[in-house]
C-alpha cells in the first residue's frame, strides 16, 4: 500500500472539493479544484486507491506545497 | 634490452593514479554517500570506453637516487569516453585529493578553463563536467608566492564551447568559486537533491561578510538553486539518476552545431490521433487543464525530457521527439499563474529557445498565455523587461518554428511564441483566442464613455463583450489568412510530424554556429 500525499503546486484558494474521505478513486480523477489567477485548477489523484484524508476546506487559502489530501492505494 | 622497466613504471604510476587520495579519503567520501570521480565516470560512460588523458600528472616524491617513490595524482580526472556509443570529453574534480581544489598544472589540467574543454573544442564533441570542488584556495598563493589574477587561465574556452558543442554540468558535491561558475556555463545542469550544493560563496564567507549563520544545504541545496533560483536546471534523487538525466539530455543533442540532432527509429505511428485531445481543453474558459498530458498525447510515446520542471512553472520546456525527430516543446501551463509569463518562466523560456536554436532543434510552441504577469511584485521583479527579452530572443531565432495556439495567445507574451525570421507556421485549435488583451479586460477601458452613457452600464458592457467575443472566433482570423490554419485537435500529431519532416532540408542547409548580435533588453 503506497501512501500518496497530494501537495498543492500553487498558491490560491480551495474552490471545490469533489471527493470525500473513503471514496475510491482512479488515477487522474479530479479530487479538488483550486482557484488561482481567475482560473479553476483541478487536482488529480496520482494513483488509484482510497481517499484517506482531506486536509483543506472549500474557501480556504492555501500555499504552494501545502498538503491537500492523502490517497492510499 | 627491452623497455620492460619503464613499462612496469607506467603500470605502477597508473596504479597510483587509481588510488586517488588514498583508501582513507575514499572511505570518507563514500560515507557521505558520494561516488569517487572515477566511479562516476565509469557509471556514466559505456563499458570500458574511458580513455584517460593526463593520468600520470600529480605531485611525485623521489628518493636520493632519483627513483620515484609515489605520486599523489592531480585532483582532476579527465579524458575521452563514449555515452550510448557517442564520443564525449569528460572530466571531474577528485574530491579525495585536497578536496578537488584547483591544481597549478602547466597545461591547465582541470580547474578553470581546463584541458578537457580543449578536447571538446578540438574534437567537436559534447563536454561533461562532473563538478565536485570549491576552486582556488589561498594555499596556492603561498606556494606560488603571488596571487593569480582572476581569469588568466580563464573562461574564454567555456564561453566559446556554448556556441559549439553540448556542455553538461553535473554538480556532484559542494561547488563554489571557479567550478561553480563553470557549472553555470553549460547548456544543461543537474545536481543531486540533498547531497550537492552550489553557491557563489559558502557558509564561512557568508558568515564573515553578512554575519548570517546558514548551513550549506539551506544556502545552496536544490531547494534553493533548482526550485527557487533556477541556478541549476534539474535536480536528481541520487547520483545514478543524475547520470540517467545526462544520458537522456545528450540523446537529443547533436555532437556539435555543425550536425543535426540524431533521428531515432519511432514505433509510435505518425498518424496516431488521440481522441482525448478533442476534449482536453474545457469549454469553460476559466477551467485549467493538464498541459503535460496534452503534450504526451501528441509527441512520440515516452519521448519527453523536461528541462527545469520545478522552476518557472507557468511554462513547460521539454525536449521530445516527433516521428523520431528531436523537437523542443515550449508550452504554457494554465495550472500556474494561469499560464502568465513571469520573470522565472521568461528566463526559462529564453534559455530553452537559445538551446534549441543553437543545436538546430525545431521549436513547437503550444500556446496558452494570457500575457505577462501583472501586479506590484511582478513589476518589482522586472517582468516587463525580462518578458521583452523573451520576445527579443524569439525574434532572433532562425530555427524552424511552429506556433499552435491551444487557447489564449495575448499581448507581448504571445509575441514571444512566434518567430518571424524563418518560416513560422501559426496554427490554432478551435479553442484558440488571441489579441492585444482578453476581451473582458479590455472592454471597460476601451468603451468607457459608451458604457457610462448607457441607461444600464452593466448590460451595455456585457453586450459589447458578447459582440467582440463573436469577432474573436479563430475562424474569422483564418478567413483573413492571419493564421495559416485551424485544425481539429486530434490532427495535431500528424500535422506537426508533416511539418517537422519538411524542416529537414532547411535544417540541413543552415548548419553551423549561430551569430548573435545586438543589445538585448
Amino acid at each position: 500500500m503506497a501512501r500518496h500525499v497530494i501537495n498543492s503546486e500553487i498558491t490560491g484558494t480551495v474552490f471545490k472539493i469533489e471527493t470525500a474521505v473513503g471514496a475510491a478513486v482512479s488515477s487522474g480523477d479530479v479530487l479538488i479544484v483550486l482557484e488561482s489567477m481567475k482560473m479553476e485548477i483541478p487536482v488529480e489523484a496520482p494513483a488509484a486507491g482510497k481517499v484517506v484524508e482531506i486536509l483543506v476546506a472549500e474557501g480556504e487559502a492555501i500555499a504552494e506545497g501545502q498538503a491537500l489530501a492523502t490517497v492510499e492505494g | 634490452m627491452s623497455w620492460q622497466p619503464e613499462a612496469d613504471e607506467i603500470a605502477q604510476r597508473r596504479a597510483w593514479a587509481q588510488e586517488m587520495g588514498g583508501a582513507e579519503a575514499i572511505k570518507r567520501h563514500h560515507e557521505r554517500n558520494r561516488l569517487t570521480v572515477r566511479e562516476r565516470i565509469a557509471a556514466l560512460c559505456d563499458g570500458e570506453s574511458f580513455r584517460e588523458v593526463g593520468g600520470l600528472s600529480g605531485a611525485a616524491k623521489y628518493d636520493a637516487d632519483g627513483k620515484v617513490q609515489h605520486v599523489v595524482p592531480a585532483p582532476y580526472v579527465m579524458g575521452l569516453a563514449q555515452i550510448d556509443g557517442r564520443p564525449v570529453a569528460i572530466g571531474g574534480e577528485d574530491f579525495t585529493v585536497r578536496g578537488g581544489t584547483s591544481w597549478g598544472g602547466a597545461r591547465r589540467k582541470g580547474g578553470q578553463g581546463g584541458f578537457v574543454e580543449d578536447l571538446a573544442h578540438q574534437f567537436r564533441i559534447p563536454l561533461v563536467n562532473l563538478i565536485d570542488g570549491a576552486g582556488g584556495t589561498v594555499t596556492s598563493m603561498r606556494r606560488r608566492g603571488y596571487s593569480v589574477f582572476p581569469g588568466v587561465d580563464g573562461f574564454e574556452r567555456s564561453v566559446e564551447l556554448l556556441g559549439e558543442v553540448p556542455v553538461v554540468a553535473a554538480v556532484m558535491g559542494t561547488a563554489a568559486g571557479g567550478p561553480a561558475g563553470r557549472a553555470i556555463l553549460s547548456h544543461f545542469s543537474v545536481m543531486v537533491r540533498g547531497s550537492s550544493q552550489i553557491f557563489a560563496a559558502g557558509p564561512p564567507v557568508v558568515k564573515r561578510s553578512l554575519g548570517q549563520e546558514i548551513d550549506k544545504e539551506d544556502l545552496g541545496g536544490a531547494g534553493v538553486t533548482v526550485d527557487i533560483a533556477g541556478t541549476i536546471h534539474n535536480a536528481a534523487a541520487n547520483e545514478q539518476e543524475a547520470f540517467e538525466q545526462i544520458r537522456r539530455f545528450l540523446s537529443y543533442m547533436p555532437a556539435n552545431v555543425w550536425q543535426l540532432p540524431p533521428k531515432q527509429e519511432c514505433s509510435d505511428p505518425a498518424d496516431r490521433q488521440d481522441e482525448g485531445l478533442l476534449s482536453i481543453v474545457p469549454r469553460k474558459r476559466t477551467q485549467a487543464y493538464n498541459m503535460r498530458k496534452l503534450i504526451d498525447m501528441v509527441v512520440d510515446k515516452d519521448s519527453v525530457f523536461e528541462i527545469q520542471p520545478s522552476y518557472g512553472k507557468s511554462v513547460i520546456t521539454s525536449l521530445a521527439r516527433l516521428d523520431g525527430h528531436v523537437v523542443g516543446i515550449i508550452a504554457n501551463n494554465p495550472m500556474h499563474l494561469g499560464g502568465a509569463m513571469d520573470v522565472k518562466s521568461a528566463r526559462k523560456q529564453i534559455h530553452f529557445m537559445e538551446l534549441c536554436d543553437t543545436f538546430h532543434v525545431p521549436l513547437v510552441f503550444l500556446v496558452d498565455v494570457p500575457g505577462f504577469m501583472v501586479g506590484l511584485e511582478a513589476e518589482k521583479a522586472a517582468t516587463l523587461r525580462e518578458g521583452m527579452r523573451a520576445v527579443y530572443v524569439a525574434g532572433q531565432l532562425t530555427v524552424p518554428t511552429i506556433t499552435l495556439v491551444i487557447r489564449k495567445c495575448y499581448g507581448m507574451a504571445g509575441m514571444a511564441t512566434c518567430n518571424k525570421n524563418g518560416f513560422d507556421l501559426k496554427l490554432a485549435w478551435p479553442s484558440g483566442e488571441w489579441g492585444s488583451l482578453p476581451v473582458e479586460g479590455g472592454v471597460a477601458a476601451a468603451f468607457r464613455r459608451d458604457i457610462e452613457a448607457a441607461p444600464d452600464p452593466k448590460q451595455r458592457e456585457q453586450e459589447l463583450e458578447a459582440e467582440l467575443r463573436q469577432l474573436a472566433s479563430p475562424f474569422r482570423t483564418a478567413e483573413a489568412f492571419a493564421v495559416e490554419d485551424v485544425i481539429d485537435p486530434r490532427e495535431t500529431r500528424p500535422v506537426l510530424i508533416d511539418f517537422i519532416r519538411l524542416c529537414r532540408d532547411r535544417l540541413d542547409t543552415t548548419l553551423g554556429p549561430k551569430p548573435r548580435y545586438g543589445v538585448g533588453p
